[in-house]
């Protein structure tokens, strides 16, 4: 079967039930009698189970199968939950993500057996002393698809039994109870193999108990199996009985029966080296069709949509065919006068559309922040446990919305800067209490929407930013002078900690600390058309404030002209707009720059960058444009300006060459193609 | 019967017009032709692309296929067109040509092979018709060696 159409909606969900653990297995930890939640992750263990071994990945399976086993007894109330345990299934949880980014990358799950996870599971379940071992998944598999050639038309003799199948067994048997094992083959003809089947089970019912069947109810239910299946039967019914119920049954080709023992050691480890055959045997195949693949992603991104944005999306669109043959009509009116009127009315109508449609599909493209965020507080756990130090995470504002491009692109900052809250910011828990604050670290991550922004605080109560100590290590770098750092002021030397490579923690974690961070940090959140701010106050804690565009496509701009040609520049990184007399440019080391309120701005000649032909005569008055970035401000020169217009964001298309100053392309009304300016590219 | 062999073992092509030359362009690869209209300069770009154009709300850069071959620069006319070509499915380019006049079928027995020694990358080989010679464009590789270019 090619399950490969299934394979986005497999991952969709099996990221959805990861989620879902996570959350649950935290709650679990606070609270671990929590008998909603022990339910909730046994039924998202069991459907992560069904869904990998419907795709076939049978690594999955088998972890999540043992991980559903261990969950099973705590339910039963067998088993309870212990911060090890805790551990490991939060372990588990990572290997699964590990298989589902193996997949989304490969349609392939890896080849990790987590041979250590399982053993470890189990080892809870032991510990226990609970009835049930847990059987791996894998043997059964195996057993469905044996040839037939073994010889040996008794396949029942395969099947593994778990202790507590054994005790049922011996119980029985105790009892004079018969014990059966049976392999039913069904016709290869048979068309509706699972009705046979469930007829033969239905029959047996009434007659006695089946404790097992390989492979199990569920999948013989769902036609999983070839043309034969096996079981265990204690009945008090003789063995003649059983097998003219099963034969009565049409289409079966043969019944093999036999009274049944449970098998001696030997054969167990005969099956157990057979085990270890088979993956290898996978594992050749897969090998071979690994390299075929390209490295690209196998599924490709989407996004979920609420039904009603969908309806109001299509509701608009009706509307807007109205409005298109409303003016049809329009244009077969004679009467000139009227036409002109309602062709008016017509394109007023067209526009309330069109705005309303632009609406919409920003609506349909943004996402809950929440789909990011909430894989924190397990991050805050894990390395509240891995650094000592008791935190906790308060998150608000989750529901607030961003578009998808921003969404995708914003984790990895976000979890950048609180591993550094965690990791540099909060105090040692001793510390703490010696400095008679809380003795738990408080993280906080806001979200909030501001005007065409969305901003995104991190603030921790942690030990603030030691200005002094910064300055000293960046001395000691060679970053600045020591004259430069007395200069400095607070603002300037906290904006060192963005420079690349720098760090001020003098041990090196795994957590971070390399000097990696808010450099990248910074680059990717300005990448998004956002800024990254730090406010800190030492002994109190530190506040990173992220500031994002609502949305990357569309964009407010300043139009402007240089020559006969109209450029966009993004009003987002405009200080002012300024008329400049040339007599009032001066000349530093032989390059423009105007003494603006007390600034000395250097000027970028528009026209020259961009290769224009040079203008004629030299106005007396210049236009100049001032951009932006970070600090960091320039003057362009321009010829005219041509006012604020909402924009939209169009790449160039591949082939052509496009200088890094030029950052897209957008259209204008009458359907010209203006080329946007990227000003960061220029200061 | 005849006639579905003949289809079979000929190509379409469009003729376009470069001066006096004449230049065919597999037409498996076109996706449209439009007159001619505004064309957006793009600075830095490389200097055989005339700019980029709008059409129908996507942004495609044009090529100037004059610029590319080295002739001089030509007025733009009532028969100038822009060929928009579509090389792989996710990707469309602009080529500016003087003139297109028709589409012939040319079967594999008129066309000469291109020996690429000799003629670089740019032809596949000469096609006879009606006693008229047409060269023609590989035109992905004129497309994809813009770097090199």
């Amino acid at each position: 079967m090619d399950l490969s159409q299934y394979l986005e909606m497999f991952i969709d969900e099996t990221k959805e039930h990861l989620q879902n653990l996570n959350d649950q297995v935290l709650v679990l930890e606070a609270e671990p009698d929590n008998i909603d939640t022990i339910n909730e992750i046994f039924r998202a263990a069991h459907s992560l189970k069904g869904m990998a071994g419907t795709m076939g990945f049978k690594r999955m399976q088998r972890l999540t199968h043992d991980m559903e086993n261990v969950f099973s007894e705590i339910r039963n109330g067998k088993m309870s939950v212990t911060p090890d345990l805790v551990d490991i299934v939060f372990k588990c949880l990572d290997a699964i993500e590990e298989y589902l980014d193996c997949i989304i990358n490969t349609s392939d799950e890896g080849e990790n057996d987590n041979e250590e996870l399982i053993n470890m599971l189990n080892a809870c379940l032991k510990a226990e002393g609970a009835p049930e071992e847990a059987k791996p998944a894998q043997p059964e598999v195996k057993e469905e698809t044996k040839p037939e050639e073994d010889g040996d038309k008794r396949k029942f003799l395969h099947i593994d039994i778990a202790d507590f199948e054994k005790n049922a067994i011996t119980e029985a048997k105790a009892k004079n109870m018969n014990v059966f094992g049976v392999t039913v083959y069904i016709d290869e003809s048979c068309i509706l193999k699972a009705a046979r089947a469930f007829l033969v089970f239905k029959g047996l019912e009434n007659k006695g108990e089946i404790i097992k069947s390989v492979p199990g109810v569920q999948d013989i239910e769902d036609e999983k199996f070839d043309f034969d299946f096996s079981m265990l039967i204690i009945s008090d019914k003789s063995l003649e009985e059983i097998k003219k119920i099963i034969s009565n049954v049409s289409e079966i080709k043969e019944v093999v029966i036999e009274n049944y023992e449970i098998p001696n050691n030997v054969e167990v480890v005969s099956s157990v080296q057979k085990e270890e055959k088979a993956p290898e045997k996978e594992e050749v195949k897969k090998k071979k069709a690994a390299p075929a693949k390209s490295g690209k992603p196998v599924a490709n991104r989407s996004v979920r949509v609420d039904i009603e944005k969908l309806d109001v999306l299509m509701n608009l669109v009706s509307e807007l065919i109205i409005a298109k043959n409303g003016l049809v009509s329009v244009s077969n009116q004679e009467d000139s006068k009227t036409s002109m009127q309602s062709f008016n009315e017509q394109i007023e109508y067209l526009e309330r559309i069109t705005t309303n449609l632009h609406e919409s599909v920003m609506k349909v493209r943004m996402v809950p922040i929440e789909s990011v965020v909430n894989r924190f507080p397990r991050m805050i756990r894990d390395l509240s446990k891995k650094l000592g130090k008791e935190m906790e995470l308060i998150m608000t504002g989750e529901d607030t919305e961003l578009d998808r491009t921003v969404i995708d692109e914003i984790g990895d900052p976000l979890m950048h800067m609180l591993r550094n809250s965690a990791d540099h910011g909060l105090e040692p828990t001793i510390e703490r209490l010696k400095l008679g604050k809380p003795q738990v670290g408080t993280i906080q991550l806001n979200a909030y929407q501001d005007g065409n922004n969305v901003t995104i605080e991190v603030i921790d109560d942690g030990a603030g930013i030691d200005v002094e100590k910064v300055k000293a290590s960046a001395v000691k770098k060679g970053t600045i002078t020591e004259e430069q750092a007395e200069m400095m002021s607070e603002k300037d030397a906290i904006d060192l900690l963005f420079r690349p490579a720098f760090s001020t923690s003098e041990k090196i974690t795994d957590v971070s600390g390399r000097g990696v961070g808010l450099d990248v940090v910074k680059n990717k959140i300005e990448g998004l058309g956002g800024d990254v701010e730090v406010s800190t106050k030492l002994g109190e804690g530190t506040k990173f404030t992220v500031r994002l565009p609502l949305t990357l496509a569309i964009i407010q701009a300043l139009m402007v002209e240089v020559r006969q040609e109209k450029y966009a520049i993004p009003l987002n990184s405009i200080v002012t707009i300024e008329d400049v007399s040339v007599h009032d440019i001066k000349y530093v080391q032989q390059k423009e720059v105007i003494n603006l309120r007390g600034t000395v701005i250097p000027l970028v000649r528009l026209d020259e960058v961009l290769d224009c032909s040079p203008r004629e005569e030299e106005p007396e008055n210049l236009v100049v444009v001032i951009v932006k970035k970070g600090d960091k401000q320039t003057g362009l020169v321009i010829d005219n300006l041509l006012g604020q217009q909402e924009i939209v964001i169009k790449p160039l298309g591949k082939y052509i060459n496009i200088h890094r100053m030029i950052s897209g392309a957008t259209i204008l009304g009458d359907g010209e193609v203006a080329l946007i300016i990227d000003s960061n590219a220029l200061v | 019967m005849d006639e579905n062999t003949v289809v079979n073992e000929s190509k379409q092509y469009i003729v376009v017009k470069l001066d006096n030359e004449q230049y065919g362009i597999d037409i498996t690869f076109i996706d449209n032709i439009v007159r001619m209209q505004q064309i957006t300069r793009v600075p830095k770009a490389q200097s055989y692309f005339a700019g980029v154009i709008n059409l129908r709300g996507e942004i495609i850069p044009v090529m100037s296929l004059r610029a590319k071959f080295g002739l001089p620069d030509k007025e733009y006319t009532n028969a100038t067109r822009i060929i928009i070509v579509k090389p792989e499915s996710n990707a469309k380019i602009g080529v500016l040509v003087d003139e297109v006049r028709e589409v012939v079928a040319l079967e594999e027995d008129n066309i000469e092979k291109a020996v690429y020694e000799e003629q670089g990358s740019n032809l596949l080989g000469v096609g006879k018709y009606n006693d008229t010679l047409i060269s023609l464009l590989n035109i992905q590789g004129v497309i994809q060696d813009l770097d090199n270019a």
